[in-house]
């Protein structure tokens, strides 16, 4: 057993987890009644009123037909990245620093990828229509076009969604029966038919070992797909410094920074609010502020790729294109980019900055702001720069759409916040498993010397 | 017929590479750039014949306005000594088309007469094949558009009125060849003769620089045009095999 | 009529090793319930295996197979010319086939942990009420580790000695439910 050297008794952290779950303060209602009022207000009623306005709602035009709607996809499926990725990768290498935390980072990446399911709705012309780019038989015997990225995207998503249901669902219904019993009246009832009835066999244990780490095996390429995916919807074009090979590995790798970050920030949270602080403790911030970094590395020496590779090809298009990103309308957002991903992350160099968490909290959203931009980027210098210079154009988002995105932060926080007290947010059975296990106490000793 | 024979039958049509080449016509443009004046009649002539929205001022600003058929402005040099191109630029119905391959349902795709056609009401919406489009011809209805009174009298009943939500596009006015088509039916004759069908722009020209006709025929106009030592293809690098042509614009040397 | 005889035991030693002393004293092979997977379980009760594998397997052949075959066979039964494209395109529906191959894959791993596992089980079609051949601690879901046998009624005296010698905390009748 690796695990840290602490005084934690089994029933400990069952009572704190059962705690987490039945004990609400009145603080728990105020943020989600806030939260919830802030996705009805920014989000649903803005979207409404697009859907009977017209796209129009938001500040696209001519050659910038897409903006912060596409940008803010791409976000919420990076933010995604780290939760069932990393722990997935985590698994499979045996690490334990994993345990406290998978739970609540494999919730972040279903809450994002429903946030991001969202935004596709919100990002097309029709979303009544949104069904037709599914394959089903159809009395119009009309089938999708599976020749196109934005359909791969569909079948990686839907697959993605699926295997990290699968997976958050399966590694905690040992949770769910630890906490049947402890609860009463409609949990009591939840909890009974979410655990399935598990009794925590030997067989049981054995079997969900070997299910989980197929499930593992099959999600870590699965989770390297659907960004690289993503980022065929861009690459796949043939607009300048969209259509570049290095995008699979750039959007792949930002993703899983930005989604790290967002595992940082959550932690933090719980850490605070939660009183996890036994669970989640500075080796955790320590590990992600490495993991910070050396992303924050890659990803810089990434974008050095893009530009060199931009200006080494010489083509009016490509060079234009970049002189545009880097020196133009949008530049100050690039170089707040490079500030916030590049050079504010070199701080995680410092044990003493990785492991205090008022900084590490600040970092990750820095990070994160900068990770958007850097999609909003995407987006939009490159389409405001293409071949014909009479069809270039600017575009600045709307009400509209900051509302909107102000709104999904809304609505992600308000899944979250159902989450915490639905699901055990730590791992109860393997917490348990990384502390030293019971030994036996010899029958003159009394308790308490368990340590 | 079973299943199983429907899909031996698809497969033995359409497995040989380039069945998307043989069209039973293969309309082409070229516009003569020595005889474009820039006087912008296509422009309108496309606005009346296919119910072009008119976007009004607000939308205009914000760059929203829906021109199947716009005239690009390039301007050269410094004031006094400025010189203007001018290019209409529509879709190019290019054989290769990016936008075709993108769209997830299918919305557009190559149709029998090579053209790239646009499909309103399987239309999703994702703007993908506008951003896919190197020509930036694609057009997006941002909202449902109004015809003032008396205007919304003069719809042009061939061509649908499209909704919020759709992306829309020259067709080479394909209302008039479908007509052409089925005129040339009804006279018993097996393919429309060259001139017989006209888009709007063609049409209206006054400079006679746009000739529009069938690529397959080599005695066509539009075929002796593209043999012209002049034409060229805007971007053609992309190799999207653009099915309009423009043939140069020649200049003495100053 | 089997009766279930059922040890507590602090800790997972005690547990696994009186486990062993029943199964070396033939009384059939005991289940052991604990809050945490226990390690060395397989040397003592012998070798698991499970079909979990083979379920995977199957489900990402079938996937792969009918990931392609729907991209292909749709294209050609409804041909769209699109974008000068051969009508069967390798790379986008090689993309199709691998996205199809991880979805049937986790679909059929998540099956065959059901039918493996024995998931749900009785406890859960009558909300975790006893199931008569599936004796239910709940304290093996906190800190307890539980041994369990099934036998006859001869044999319960011989089973609750063996798990009182192992040192259990506390013997009590699986068979009539959980207090």
């Amino acid at each position: 057993m690796q695990g840290e050297p602490n005084q934690l008794k089994y029933t400990d952290i069952h009572e704190d987890v059962v705690r987490s779950i039945v004990e609400t303060g009145p603080n728990y209602y105020v943020a989600l009644a806030t939260a919830f009022a802030l996705t009805l207000i920014c989000f649903f009623f803005p979207w409404f009123y697009q859907l009977y306005y017209g796209i129009g709602a938001a500040g696209m035009n001519h050659p910038n037909v897409w903006g912060t709607y596409l940008a803010s996809f791409i976000f919420w499926i990076g933010l995604s990245h780290s939760g069932t990725l990393l722990s997935c990768v985590l698994h499979i290498t045996n690490s334990s620093w994993r345990k406290a935390m998978y739970r609540s980072a494999e919730a972040m990446t279903l809450f994002s990828l429903v946030v991001a399911a969202m935004m596709v709705m919100v990002h097309v012309g029709r979303p009544w229509f949104i069904h037709w780019t599914l394959p089903y038989p159809n009395q119009m015997e009309m089938w999708p076009n599976f020749r196109s990225p934005l359909l791969f995207d569909v079948m990686a998503i839907t697959t993605y969604i699926t295997g990290s249901t699968v997976f958050i669902y399966m590694g905690s219904i040992p949770d769910f029966a630890a906490v049947r019993d402890r609860t009463r009246g409609w949990r009591n009832t939840m909890y009974s038919l979410l655990s399935l009835g598990w009794r925590g066999t030997d067989t049981e244990w054995h079997r969900l070992h070997w299910a989980y780490t197929f499930l593992a095996v099959l999600i870590i390429p699965l989770a390297v797909s659907v960004h690289s995916i993503v980022s065929w919807d861009f690459a796949m074009s043939i607009v300048p410094a969209l259509h570049q090979t290095i995008f699979a590995p750039y959007f792949v790798v930002g993703a899983i920074y930005s989604g790290t970050a967002g595992i940082v920030t959550v932690m933090f949270v719980l850490r605070k609010f939660m009183d996890f602080g036994e669970y989640i403790t500075e080796l955790h911030f320590d590990n992600l502020g490495k993991l910070l970094l050396v992303l924050s590395l890659l990803w810089s020496y990434i974008n050095i790729v893009e530009v060199f590779t931009g200006f080494y090809s010489g083509a009016s298009g490509e060079t234009e294109a970049l002189r545009y990103r880097l020196f133009g309308f949008y530049a100050p957002l690039y170089w707040e980019m490079i500030t916030f991903c590049a050079f504010l992350p070199l701080l995680c160099a410092f044990k003493r900055f990785r492991t205090s968490f008022v900084p590490m909290l600040y970092l990750s959203i820095a990070i994160n702001i900068g990770m958007y931009t850097e999609r909003f980027l995407i987006v939009a210098t490159s389409l405001s720069r293409q071949y014909l210079p009479d069809a270039w154009g600017l575009y600045v988002p709307s009400a509209v759409e900051i509302s909107i995105l102000v709104g999904t932060l809304a609505l992600f926080t308000t899944l979250f916040l159902l989450f915490v007290k639905i699901f055990p947010s730590v791992s109860m059975y393997e917490v348990k498993e990384t502390m030293n296990t019971p030994k036996k106490i010899p029958v003159a000793a009394s308790g308490g010397s368990l340590a | 017929m079973s299943f199983l024979d429907r899909i031996t039958e698809g497969w033995r049509k359409n497995r040989k590479p380039g069945y998307y080449e043989n069209f039973d016509y293969h309309w082409a443009m070229t516009i003569d750039l020595d005889q474009c004046s820039g006087c912008g009649a296509c422009v309108t002539a496309c606005q009346a014949e296919n119910n072009l929205p008119i976007v009004g001022e607000d939308a205009f600003v914000k760059g929203r306005e829906v021109k199947w058929l716009r005239l690009e402005h390039y301007w050269e040099g410094e004031y006094p000594d400025v010189k203007l191109n001018v290019i209409p630029m529509m879709c190019q119905h290019c054989d290769s088309a990016p936008c075709e391959t993108v769209c997830p349902v299918s919305a557009t795709y190559h149709n029998q007469d090579g053209l790239n056609t646009q499909i309103y009401n399987r239309c999703i919406g994702t703007r993908s094949c506008a951003v896919y489009c190197p020509y930036e011809v694609r057009y997006f209805n941002y909202n449902d558009h109004e015809w003032d009174s008396p205007l919304d009298q003069q719809l042009n009943p061939d061509v649908s009125v499209r909704e919020k939500g759709v992306m829309e596009k020259c067709t080479f006015c394909i209302q008039r060849i479908r007509q052409a088509k089925d005129n040339a039916k009804d006279d018993g004759r097996r393919r429309v003769r060259d001139g017989e069908v006209q888009p709007a722009c063609v049409q209206t020209c006054p400079s006679k620089a746009m000739v529009f006709g069938d690529r397959n025929d080599p005695k066509s106009k539009v075929s002796r045009s593209l043999r012209d030592p002049r034409a060229y293809k805007v971007l053609d690098e992309l190799n999207t095999n653009s099915s309009v042509v423009y043939l140069k614009k020649v200049e003495a040397e100053r | 009529m089997t009766h279930f005889v059922v040890g507590l035991f602090g800790d997972p030693e005690s547990a696994l090793s009186a486990a062993g002393s029943i199964q070396s004293a033939d009384l059939g092979t005991p289940e052991l319930m604990s809050p945490v997977p226990i390690e060395g379980v397989e040397e003592v009760l012998g070798e698991k295996r499970s079909v979990i594998k083979r379920f995977s397997l199957f489900g990402a052949i079938f996937g792969g197979v009918s990931g392609f075959l729907l991209a292909a066979i749709t294209a050609v039964l409804y041909a769209h010319p699109v974008g000068g494209r051969p009508i069967i395109t390798f790379p986008p529906y090689l993309i199709i086939t691998y996205e199809l191959t991880i979805l049937f894959g986790i679909i059929f791993t998540v099956i065959g942990f059901f039918v493996s596992a024995r998931l749900p089980n009785g406890l859960w079609t009558s909300f975790w009420k006893q199931d008569e051949n599936r004796p239910y601690v709940p304290e093996a879901a906190v800190d307890k580790f539980a041994v369990s046998i099934g036998c006859g009624v001869d044999d319960v005296q011989r089973a609750e000695t063996i798990l009182r010698i192992a040192g259990a905390e506390a013997i009590r009748d699986g068979t009539e439910g959980a207090s």
